[in-house]
């Protein structure tokens, strides 16, 4: 209950600041993807089953403030949640800028995924090049606030867990 | 075992999760606008509005502040271009006065329907928030169908034309910029020649459907043109809103149509309150 609690109230804050704040700080003409960032978030520190629930839910939410089809957000989000999660178990590695390259990695390969199931809906109306320059920018965009969001989203998941877990 | 059966769950979990994905879509894409997806995402938005006003209550100032600070030198020497502007334009506006009675009394010598048309009557709008995603252009006013405000109204700001209404709640309505690759704006040289406006993202907008014999000089202005064809079908847009000024014509002697750029006259970063056009719109 409190993580379903938690998760809706994370998904509709990363809402609100991408369509206020965000909107006017944007780098080189993109905004930052804030579920994507909070999807791979949740798929790193808390699994694959949780990164694919976190997707879905936040692309879903995503999806119906906009006016296309809705679903292909939460499409690409449930595939990139689980991805990072399983991704997240093979790596062994301390490093604490792993979460920078993961969400970066992670927001380009989503980004240009929501472009491509666009673009075979016949939805996608901007060209190739925008495609990739949004994905590209906003995967920088993401990687940059890693290091403020992953902080404060860890200490929400571990703050809603059941029981304490050794941190990895 | 107790780990394979729990790899074996979050399978079962993820094929679910992209099935219910793939259903909404397909749902979705069939229905259109009139599905109960489409009404659910009305909700969505009537949910979230309020909160996106609140939220940009109180950031607007602030980012205000620091987009000052930041902006200060140009601020200083647009304030001294602006107030040279505003010189000459008032004297425009006085000889404009004196041309405009003039045309009315020759219009209503000859009889003829006023060309003018009644002014159009707007309501002023908040944006209160932009689009979620870089691939659509859009902002939320924070007016709705509540005060009247209905599907594809013209939207305009001071500077010229801003776009339609693409979706309305009770409080608040969503509007497609002309920017957006979706949009589409019939309009009209400075020089008469017509041609369709066509959104490009983030950048200028294009002007295509112009003849290629037609003379198109940078820095042209361009307008709605507004087409009525009685019966059949009606521009959204009333006629005479500036859309923005042609910055580049691409030399193309073989094309059958010019290849225009158009830089918009709104300033689409720093838009803040808008004028829905209620009515008045095509009557011209």
């Amino acid at each position: 209950m409190r993580r379903t609690l938690l998760l809706a109230a994370v998904v509709l804050t990363a809402l609100l600041l991408q369509t206020t704040v965000f909107a006017d700080i944007r780098l080189l003409g993109a905004r930052p993807e804030l579920v994507y960032l909070l999807t791979i978030c949740f798929g790193v520190l808390e699994g694959p089953a949780s990164g694919a629930v976190a997707g879905f839910v936040g692309g879903m939410a995503q999806d119906f403030l906009l006016s296309q089809p809705k679903g292909i957000t939460a499409l690409a989000l449930t595939l990139v949640g689980y991805a990072i999660g399983m991704l997240r178990q093979y790596i062994v590695s301390p490093s604490p800028v792993l979460p920078v390259f993961l969400v970066a990695g992670g927001t380009f390969v989503g980004v240009l995924f929501f472009g491509v199931v666009s673009f075979l809906l016949g939805q996608l109306d901007t060209t190739w090049l925008y495609l990739f320059r949004v994905s590209a920018l906003s995967a920088i965009y993401n990687g940059i606030l890693t290091p403020l969001l992953f902080p404060l989203l860890r200490r929400a998941a571990e703050g809603s867990r059941s029981r304490r877990i050794v941190r990895w | 075992m107790a780990l394979r059966n729990r790899a074996r769950s979050t399978r079962v979990l993820v094929v679910t999760l992209v099935s219910a994905s793939l259903v909404t879509i397909t749902v979705d894409y069939r229905q259109g606008d009139s599905g109960p997806l489409a009404a659910a995402g009305d909700v969505a938005l009537a949910i979230i509005s309020p909160l996106q006003e609140a939220v940009s209550k109180v950031t607007d100032p602030i980012g205000n502040f620091f987009s000052t600070l930041v902006r200060l030198p140009s601020i200083r020497r647009e304030n001294r271009e602006l107030k040279e502007e505003v010189a000459a334009l008032r004297q425009e506006v006085s000889t404009t006065q004196a041309d405009l009675s003039r045309l009315a009394q020759l219009e209503d010598l000859l009889g003829l329907q006023q060309s003018l048309g009644p002014k159009l009557e707007t309501t002023a709008a908040q944006v209160i928030a932009n689009g979620v995603s870089n691939f659509e252009w859009t902002i939320t006013i924070d007016k709705g169908s509540g005060d009247g405000l209905v599907l594809d109204m013209p939207v305009v700001a001071s500077a010229g034309l801003v776009g339609h209404i693409v979706r309305v709640g009770p409080s608040s309505a969503v509007v497609q910029l002309i920017i957006d690759p979706d949009s589409a704006v019939a309009g009209r040289l400075d020089s008469g020649e017509t041609g369709l406006i066509l959104g490009a993202g983030g950048g200028d907008l294009r002007m295509g459907l112009v003849d290629s014999t037609a003379e198109v000089l940078p820095d042209e202005k361009v307008v709605t043109a507004g087409y009525r064809i009685a019966g059949v079908a009606q521009s959204l847009y009333p006629p005479n809103v500036l859309v923005g000024t042609v910055s580049r014509v691409l030399p193309d002697d073989a094309a059958l149509e010019k290849s225009i750029t158009v830089r918009p006259a709104v300033d689409f970063s720093t838009l803040n309150l808008v004028l829905v056009v209620l009515a008045g719109g095509s009557s011209g």
